[in-house]
């Protein structure tokens, strides 16, 4: 009993001894926020967690502090899952960094409460440099409130070429409808990219769909990567004047039942069950080898060039009666209006605004610049990889979906997924129309509290 | 000489809970306060807080999602607890036996409870994934264990009650192992069984641990979070998993109406408070005896 | 009797063996995520064996995304809030316990009542407090909430205080030592492992705690080891590889702590019953 009261005793004063150089430690390393020794100035530039983007900033910030040696730039990076949640907590006391990445979808409360800088104004004479489109989605009631940074481009088609060699099936051209079946060459291609667990294509007399060996297509419950390419080629409103308009309006309805079919009727996607809140299943299905035709953005080009062990292509989304009309996406770097360091903020954001500072961004070939003259890098970076990137920006081409900022998404827009996602189970109350209906008028009802 | 001796002993009480008592009036008693002066406030963290009366307790209690998850995370409650009490004691009383590797079977069973939540639910939705997951290779069978309405309470009340066994098995470990050697030698020398021994003599010694854990077991269930998070986000399908802090965090971070989640939070500690004190009513009138 | 015995021995033997695979798959499956390449993660199933074996996802954690700081600033965190925390619970449970004074059994209670609060809502007044203060992004801010002692631990010390006899307590007395000298050579002792436990749990909670520190910090310096492990985790790609391998680090502190403590707890764990 006395051996273990001394080696406790001394277990106590050995922890009490670390407790004390860890508080020393953490004195001597607390930096603080203080402005340093010296007149430097530290700007914050938050992004949410991506390694390779924060590589590519630090680079380019490395450079501006060359030429800007009283201000230093630090890169904060915030886990994604929860940036939505901390930028409001941090708004809300008065603090957060200097300079923020946001999505169109989340910005708009923050913008109409001035909680932004005014980029119109003050950078009025770099409006120009910037992508038209991200230009555009920021722009609220005349301000733009915010510096694009990247843009997504349009979307395509990953496909596996040995399996679709195999099937003979050619992807440079299809188109769907769904009204004239007739016309419709994007639903064979699938189905004979489609196998059971007895070898049969889903075109053939018997096919299992509930025992899929080989999935078509990776239709699910996708606003970016799916759903939103289908609507906008069918010549439908997604979202308009504040309010969501996807069961009202007729061609958003069809197209979205269109794919709702592809995977419930036609089974030549996976079932809901495994992509249903999975973001990950189908690109790993595709990975694996066991999906055919991967519709998706140029976020996934990294990971596809990398893991991808089959010779894979990229071709054009199927045109729709509307033509190829996708759904994308830019993002912008917001200055904060309660920064403590407004003409380093600004300065900073000039300078991501311009050409210079966004070549490290494309030339990482992580994110196509938002900045047009920078975006050369990006695709000389693919094409030194032995990836023609082009199809992302000609994508865009016939136009993009006509998406208009919904102020405050945010309060109803998980209500929405798990409303989809009960569509796409294949357990709507009644068809599909009605389901879509009933989604809608939820969702609008949510928004107006 | 009594009252003062009195008077010092107070003053020595006072000295020691203050330290603790500072914390808990900055960081607990005040966030409290604010919470319930919140409670009747419209507040979404960017525009200023503006006064509503009681709209929002009468939205709150209006709203039939809220009142279904009440519903639902006391079923949850109603089955994991007891469960998780069950087999903790199950296997409380096997370890209390001298087992070989008993230590080595301790820590194993605890490092469910020692394991951040968050990333355990990865795994959990890895093991339980429809197409190439581990409990269906294992199985062979296709079972859709969280995309099921039917299923997906099942599977997270199995994951709650596997990450607590091994804490709950500890106390039980131990209070069995305080009982004196001489009650049970008694009680055998009786003519009492095995059974006999264990269901009136130890059992009812184990009162003040299963308080303990229970109390602490119910406080915590209902407010269940992580694991729901992971393996049921937003409710699950048809909202078969919507527990109230799942409620709370969509009111307070995605909603962004502080007020509502204010009134939620207090509805739930009512509820726990509740609870509690039937709690200790229940035992407190069966806990009569002393062991010295 | 025997036969009787041996049965009981292995029904005894085949429970906790069946409990203890359940218990341990899903670490076995983190474990060998840890061990795989991204490439492989992605390309074949989850349950299938690491092939080839890496170590680099370790590596990469520890070089490139700071988690060796991470690890230092956690411990840092933990060993100053055990430390204070349980002092101060030890502190003030001792007074529920053994001292009277007006208003103590109210205030227990009241303390036993906060537990009882999501800590989701009371998370952003307190944050809003520590920004006024300037307390955002530094360690005092990261530890400062549960320094000063904590509902749970004085609940789970005051039943203990309560038990030991009072004729131990009272010989102290008639010797002439104060509360402070009585707490210290007789109280602390007696409840030795209890306090050993206490210690592993608030070890075990804070070294897991999420919420708070992902509030109050911002950024790489003071990042804890939860919050470095979600930021692994991007828009599109969940890094599940790291993420397992981030798992496996933070987990295995703990997992020695235990080892090292874990006689003591189970002795101590005994909850005695009386008032």
């Amino acid at each position: 009993m006395r051996t273990s009261t001394r080696t406790f005793t001394r277990l106590i004063a050995g922890v009490a001894g670390l407790a004390a150089l860890a508080v020393g430690l953490s004195g001597c390393s607390d930096s603080g926020s203080a402005d340093g020794a010296g007149d430097t100035t530290t700007v914050t530039f938050r992004i949410w967690s991506d390694d390779a983007v924060a590589a590519a900033y630090e680079k380019s910030f490395d450079a501006f502090t060359k030429a800007n040696p009283d201000i230093t730039v630090k890169v904060n990076q915030v886990p994604w899952a929860n940036y939505w949640d901390k930028l409001r907590t941090d708004l809300s006391a008065g603090g957060g960094d200097d300079i923020f990445w946001t999505n169109a979808y989340n910005f708009a409360p923050y913008a109409d409460n001035s909680k932004l800088v005014n980029v119109s104004s003050k950078l009025s004479n770099e409006v120009d440099a910037w992508e038209p489109s991200a230009v555009k989605q920021y722009t609220r009631k005349g301000t733009l409130w915010g510096v694009p940074q990247l843009i997504d481009g349009g979307k395509v088609l990953y496909y596996n070429k040995e399996l679709v060699e195999k099937a003979g099936v050619d992807l440079t051209d299809l188109a769907w409808n769904p009204e004239h079946t007739a016309d419709d060459t994007f639903l064979p291609a699938l189905k004979k990219l489609t196998v059971d667990a007895a070898g049969r294509t889903a075109d053939e007399p018997g096919f299992d769909g509930s025992n899929l060996t080989q999935y078509g297509f990776n239709a699910s419950n996708d606003f970016d990567a799916i759903i939103g390419n289908f609507v906008g080629s069918n010549g439908g409103l997604y979202q308009s004047g504040g309010k969501y308009t996807f069961a009202s309006n007729a061609k958003a309805e069809q197209a979205i039942e269109y794919v709702v079919n592809l995977v419930d009727k036609y089974h030549v996607a996976p079932s809901a069950a495994d992509t249903n809140g999975n973001g990950d299943f189908t690109r790993d299905q595709f990975l694996q080898g066991k999906l055919a035709v991967f519709e998706s953005g140029s976020y996934n080009l990294a990971t596809i060039h990398s893991s991808a062990k089959f010779d894979w292509g990229i071709a054009p989304i199927p045109a729709g009666p509307a033509g190829r009309i996708p759904v994308t996406n830019s993002i912008i770097a917001a200055g904060n209006a309660g920064s403590k360091h407004a003409d380093a903020t600004l300065k900073v954001l000039r300078w991501i605004g311009s050409e210079k500072g966004s070549l490290a961004l494309g030339a990482s070939g992580s994110l196509i610049p938002a900045v047009t003259a920078a975006q050369g890098p990006y695709f000389d970076y693919w094409t030194k990889q032995g990836v023609d990137a082009k199809p992302f920006v000609d994508g865009v081409a016939d136009g993009t979906l006509k998406n208009d900022v919904i102020p405050n998404a945010a309060a109803t827009a998980d209500d929405l997924t798990t409303a989809l996602d009960e569509i796409f189970a294949g357990r709507s109350n009644g068809s599909v129309a009605a389901a879509l209906k009933a989604a809608q008028t939820a969702a609008n009802a949510g928004l107006s509290e | 000489m009594g009252a003062r001796a009195d008077r010092r002993e107070a003053i020595t009480g006072y000295a020691f809970v203050l330290p603790s008592f500072v914390g808990f009036v900055a960081f607990l008693a005040v966030p409290i306060a604010v919470v319930v002066w919140l409670s009747f406030q419209h507040w979404d963290l960017i525009t200023p807080a503006r006064f509503v009366g009681l709209r929002n307790w009468l939205s709150v209690f209006a709203d039939d999602r809220f009142v279904r998850s009440l519903g639902i995370t006391a079923l949850f409650v109603a089955i994991a607890v007891p469960l998780q009490t069950a087999f903790g004691l199950l296997v409380g009383v096997l370890l209390s036996r001298r087992v070989r590797g008993g230590g080595l079977f301790r820590v194993a069973f605890l490092i469910p409870w020692i394991s951040a939540p968050l990333t355990l639910g990865i795994v959990w939705k890895w093991i339980f994934a429809p197409t190439d997951g581990l409990l269906n290779a294992v199985i062979g069978q296709r079972v859709e264990w969280l995309a099921s309405p039917q299923l997906v309470l099942g599977s997270i009340i199995f994951v709650a009650v596997w990450s607590n066994v091994g804490y709950v098995s500890l106390f039980f470990a131990a209070g069995l192992g305080a009982i004196p050697e001489q009650v049970i030698e008694a009680a055998r020398i009786d003519g009492a069984g095995g059974w006999q021994t264990f269901w009136r003599i130890q059992l009812p010694l184990l009162r003040p641990t299963t308080f303990f854990v229970l109390v602490t077991s119910l406080i915590s269930a209902f407010q269940i979070f992580d694991t729901v998070y992971a393996l049921a986000p937003n409710g699950g399908p048809r909202g078969a998993a919507d527990v109230v802090s799942g409620r709370i965090y969509h009111e307070a971070f995605q909603s962004f109406d502080f007020g509502r989640a204010s009134v939620m939070a207090i509805v739930l500690m009512l509820i726990l408070v509740v609870a509690t004190v039937a709690s200790r009513l229940y035992f407190s009138k069966r806990t009569e005896y002393e062991l010295s | 009797m025997r036969r009787s015995s041996r049965l009981v021995d292995t029904v005894t033997y085949t429970v906790l063996i069946v409990g203890l695979l359940i218990t341990l798959v899903p670490f076995v499956q983190s474990l060998l995520t840890a061990l795989k390449t991204p490439e492989q993660f992605a390309t074949s199933p989850a349950t299938a064996l690491p092939n080839p074996v890496t170590l680099q996802n370790f590596g990469d954690l520890l070089a490139r995304y700071g988690f060796l700081r991470a690890v230092l600033v956690t411990l840092a965190v933990v060993v100053t809030i055990v430390v204070v925390q349980v002092t101060c619970s030890v502190l003030a449970a001792y007074a529920f316990a053994r001292l009277r004074f007006p208003g103590r059994d109210v205030l227990f209670w009241a303390y036993l009542g906060t537990l009882m609060v999501p800590a989701i809502v009371t998370t952003i007044p307190l944050y809003t407090l520590f920004a006024q203060a300037g307390l955002r992004d530094t360690f005092w801010g990261i530890i400062a909430p549960s320094l000063l002692g904590s509902p749970y631990a004085v609940f789970l010390l005051r039943q203990h205080f309560l038990a030991i006899p009072h004729d131990l307590l009272n010989a102290a007395t008639l010797d002439g030592a104060g509360t402070l000298r009585t707490l210290w050579s007789i109280a602390v002792p007696v409840s030795r492992p209890i306090i050993a436990t206490l210690v592993v749990i608030t070890a075990v909670s804070h070294w897991n705690n999420f919420l708070w520190p992902l509030i109050i910090t911002s950024g790489g310096d003071w990042q804890v080891l939860t919050v470095a492990t979600a930021s692994l985790q991007t828009q599109y790609n969940g890094n599940w590889t790291l993420v397992m391998a981030a798992a496996v680090i933070s987990l295995t502190p703990l997992l020695a702590l235990f080892l090292v403590f874990q006689r003591q707890i189970v002795s101590s764990l005994a909850i005695r019953g009386i008032n």
